[in-house]
């Protein structure tokens, strides 16, 4: 299954599911790539307070093309969560 | 001189959290309950009801509960509104606290803004307090900044700056940490305020261990001097707790 980004970029669950992964690596410095699945919490695996989840916002606009909300940031529990809010931001084709 | 035979009982509740949202979550609201208002850490920490018996005198009571309604007002910010207290018959009157405030959050990433208002009285509502706040916190890029120092190393920070504005200007920065490792837990948030040319602070911190699921055995204590009275003051409490609140 295939869906378009805010840009028109065509994404599989798959490959969001990758690219999400990667940002939450990116800022959860020393954890080893296989330690962050979709199982993964943010808050209790890897240390996340409230306010740190809001940095996704910015990478996930600039690789994912997506715009979540600030709210909806705030209450994500694990990786599967946020890959969940992008896929379900994208715009399934017709 | 007093018997020190006092026993104390925490009884710890508090809830909060919702599943995870769909993105628009616009027009939802959301109700945390927690140990106080005044930052996340404390609204992460359980309210506590301490009841305390000193021998000789009847049983008193130490209680310390916030609660905060969020909702989105657009994608990038938030309003907080929350009712907070800091009774019972154990503190004296110039020791209570009474609050309520609202709250806009903007995430400007790299950091977070937040201005609100803040009306706090007394036990007696003989001293009152309305301020304006404006403060502020990185989301991050520091070690331990708002995330485990290393996966080894589970302690994290978070500062805040900012000023409030009411009977005068009031500069203040607060910090807090959180420390956990297995089923131990501390955490400490100090805040310091510049009033009037000197200087005031409050400390407050609590360690927990986790007996199984939501109980806990917690110590807490707080030292200083707080606003609206700034008198100082100070109490520890030891005893069991019970929690059901989503981890920060």
């Amino acid at each position: 299954m295939r869906r378009k980004d805010g840009r028109g970029h065509s994404w599989t669950d798959g490959g969001v599911e990758r690219a999400v992964i990667r940002i939450v690596r990116r800022l959860s410095p020393g954890f080893a790539r296989k330690r962050i699945t979709k199982k993964t919490r943010l808050h209790q695996d890897l240390g996340w307070d409230e306010y740190y989840a809001l940095r996704v916002v910015k990478p996930i606009r600039a690789t994912l093309h997506e715009e979540l909300e600030d709210r909806a940031v705030l209450d994500l529990r694990t990786v599967g969560d946020l890959v969940a809010c992008v896929w379900n931001a994208m715009e399934v084709p017709a | 001189m007093k018997a020190a035979a006092g026993t104390c009982l925490l009884l710890m509740l508090a809830a909060g959290g919702a599943p995870a949202q769909q993105p628009d979550s616009l027009g939802s609201w959301e109700l945390l309950v927690g140990h106080s208002y005044s930052s996340a850490r404390a609204l992460m920490q359980p309210a506590t009801l301490t009841l305390e018996k000193v021998q000789g005198s009847p049983l008193y009571s130490v209680l310390d509960v916030g609660a905060l309604v969020r909702g989105s007002l657009a994608a990038r910010s938030w309003i907080e509104m929350g009712l907070r207290a800091r009774a019972g018959s154990a503190r004296p009157e110039s020791q209570q606290v009474y609050g309520a405030m609202a709250r806009v959050y903007r995430e400007l990433d790299p950091v977070l803004v937040a201005v609100g208002g803040e009306y706090q009285a007394d036990g007696g509502f003989d001293v009152h307090s309305l301020d304006a706040t404006a403060e502020l916190t990185p989301l991050g890029g520091l070690p331990g900044l708002g995330t485990w120092v290393s996966p080894a190393v589970h302690l994290r920070w978070r500062p805040w700056i900012g000023a409030a504005v009411g009977d005068g200007v009031r500069p203040y920065a607060r910090l807090s940490a959180d420390w956990v490792q297995g089923r131990l837990e501390a955490g400490i948030e100090e805040t310091a305020w510049l009033v009037s040319g000197s200087g005031r602070s409050f400390v407050k911190g609590d360690v927990s261990v986790q007996l199984v699921g939501g109980v806990f055995v917690t110590a807490s204590g707080e030292l200083g001097r707080s606003p609206p009275t700034w008198e100082r003051s100070g109490r520890f409490g030891l005893g069991l707790g019970f929690r059901l609140a989503r981890s920060h």
